[in-house]
């Protein structure tokens, strides 16, 4: 079984353009913590989370600091979240994304996912376009299907 | 792309010159290629950060292959007792901030009673320069920032001012001892100086540089004072930072305390240690921290490999240690002999006019370059004056606090301000002009690298 039999091919993308905070209202709405961005030409541009808001919100210096309790929510917190709607989704998106070509096995999708630590995958055709997207939970449970006696 | 071949082409275009420069001023080929290959370390550095291991990888190969330096003598000048100094360092520096001792000094900052605009500039600009003295300054850089961004958020003030002013004092504290600046240890490898001289001759001088820094920032900085004090009168106290994070008082933060307390202590001791037992100049301050850290790596033994892969800056050091043998090949070919005599005849042989061109190259050089490049090219050439018959101890005190204080110049002076200036710009948004930090960053560079020039002259302790 290859991975295009089993991606969702309904893609629901946001564009660099688009205003951060309602991209994250995109992925409260979908109940998923990430999205593909897809620039006007088609291209897979990058992958706008729940991980990247939260890196944006939070000091950036947190692990050099060492280990502490937050007992109080710092002010930064909240002057950072009222800057999320004069920020684009390309100003908070990850650029490494790692893809999955269609035509790749399943087995080799789940090392991918296991290795890159990946929740989720954009996958691309031969032209190098966004066809489909695959979660680690459709390669395991296609898995599941394929060898359960 | 076009940009870095024009960096790329004058790397090669100055070294090979200064290559053939060197063949013309009566250099042999073999101590004319070693000036060139440091020449490509150095702009390697200057022009291409991301490279500057590549370049010291293939340029030591180059030297090795052509017989420059032979493999014995390469081993021989890597000064593998510094880097394995700063390996052990940094691996208590990784327990240090995974017990949370950085947070909790982080908390202590937020806690300062009764705030005053004046009362805050002075406690980060002194506990800036101490926390340099005591961990190196990049570590202690970065847990000054997070306090003063965390501040200057809660009362709405433009934290730039506050800002330069922990990383003045952060670099002028440095000086203060070996364990500041890895210029500090590696001076003190190379010249037999002890913790108890840099206690003794360093710290006083860095305390008198740093009270006018703070006199000199208070000034400067009175407009950002007067605002702060009218927020803090808005605002009122700052209730809300004295509780805004915790540590958890644990047996582990006092076990890390007790650790650190007794590293330092033994590395204090260290001399006295070295002539109870016998034992070769700086054999003790080079082991202490090694003790240490095996002692930590025991004690936390599943921890062990990360604080060993994460928390040793392996790519930073392994780029000194080649740095080191190159600059050792200068010495070992005798190039560094020919620069020292032609440094003489131009100060015609006068031992005060020398140290004031080794103070003010070392400033003017570190305020561009790594300080640890400008000082590894300096410290053969001031060993070879030895051999002409200089006193030493002034020029080795001329390249500490050159290199330290010259960091102040300019905002890529050092790593405490690219690692500043970096936050800064990651959480605020804030990116700071050359010239807005050049004046602050000249005066104060100005006048406590005078200061210190008229100590190494006049007074006759540093002799």
């Amino acid at each position: 079984m290859k991975v295009k039999e089993i991606m969702t091919k309904e893609i629901v993308s946001v564009k660099p353009e688009d205003n951060a905070k309602e991209a994250l209202g995109l992925l409260f709405k979908m109940r998923i913590s990430g999205l593909p961005v897809i620039d006007s030409k088609g291209k897979l541009v990058g992958m706008f989370t729940e991980k990247d808001v939260l890196r944006h919100i939070l000091p950036s210096y947190l692990e050099k600091v060492g280990r502490f309790v937050y007992e109080e929510n710092p002010k930064s917190i909240k002057k950072k979240f009222q800057d999320l709607v004069n920020l684009s989704v390309a100003k908070l998106m990850r650029r490494e994304v790692v893809t999955i070509d269609e035509n790749t096995t399943l087995c080799e999708a789940a090392r991918l996912m296991l290795t890159q630590k990946l929740r989720r995958a954009p996958v691309l055709n031969k032209e190098g376009k966004m066809v489909g997207i695959v979660a680690r939970g459709d390669v395991l449970k296609a898995l599941t299907g394929e060898y359960s006696v | 792309m076009r940009n870095h071949i024009v960096k790329f082409i004058l790397l090669i275009s100055i070294s090979v010159a200064l290559g053939i420069c060197s063949r013309f001023i009566g250099l042999s080929s073999h101590q004319a290629l070693a000036v060139a290959i440091f020449a490509v370390s150095i702009l390697g550095t200057l022009f291409f950060w991301d490279f500057r291991l590549s370049f010291a990888f293939i340029g030591t190969s180059i030297l090795l292959f052509t017989r420059t330096i032979d493999l014995e003598n390469a081993i021989r000048f890597s000064s593998l007792e510094i880097i394995l100094f700063l390996v052990g360092m940094m691996v208590l520096i990784g327990l240090l901030k995974d017990a949370g001792l950085f947070a909790w000094l982080v908390s202590l900052i937020l806690r300062i009673r009764n705030l005053t605009a004046k009362k805050f500039l002075i406690a980060i600009a002194i506990i800036s320069a101490l926390l340099a003295c005591a961990v190196d300054e990049v570590t202690s850089i970065v847990f000054m920032v997070a306090a003063i961004l965390e501040i200057c958020d809660y009362f709405e003030v433009d934290p730039v001012p506050f800002i330069i002013g922990s990383v003045l004092t952060t670099n002028i504290g440095s000086s203060g001892t070996v364990l500041g600046n890895p210029i500090g240890i590696l001076i003190a490898a190379k010249s037999g100086l002890s913790f108890e001289d840099f206690i003794v001759k360093a710290f006083p001088l860095m305390l008198i540089c740093l009270a006018v820094t703070i006199f000199i920032l208070v000034i400067w900085y009175r407009k950002a004072l007067t605002q702060l004090d009218r927020r803090i009168k808005e605002l009122g106290s700052n209730e809300i930072l004295i509780r805004l994070i915790s540590v958890p008082a644990e047996r582990q933060l006092m076990v890390c305390l007790a650790i650190f307390g007794a590293t330092l202590f033994f590395i204090s001791l260290h001399h006295r240690l070295e002539l109870i037992l016998g034992l070769e100049t700086n054999t003790v301050l080079l082991i202490v921290p090694l003790i240490s850290s095996g002692a930590v790596m025991a004690w936390k033994w599943r921890k062990a490999r990360e604080y060993i892969e994460k928390d040793v800056e392996w790519w930073t050091l392994i780029f000194f240690l080649f740095l080191f043998i190159q600059a050792g090949t200068l010495k070992y070919t005798g190039a560094t002999d020919v620069f020292a005599k032609r440094l003489l005849e131009v100060v015609k042989h006068n031992p005060t006019a020398l140290t004031g061109m080794v103070l003010w190259m070392s400033t003017i050089g570190s305020s561009i370059l790594d300080n640890v490049v400008l000082v590894a090219a300096f410290v053969p050439i001031v060993q070879s004056l030895k051999e002409l018959g200089f006193a030493l101890q002034p020029l080795w005190w001329a390249l500490l606090f050159g290199g330290c204080f010259g960091g102040n110049i300019t905002m890529v002076g050092s790593t405490a301000n690219i690692v500043a200036l970096g936050i800064l710009e990651k959480e605020r948004n804030i990116r700071m002009t050359f010239f807005e930090w050049f004046w602050i960053g000249l005066t104060v560079g100005l006048i406590t690298t005078v200061i210190v020039w008229l100590a190494l002259l006049f007074l006759p302790f540093y002799r």
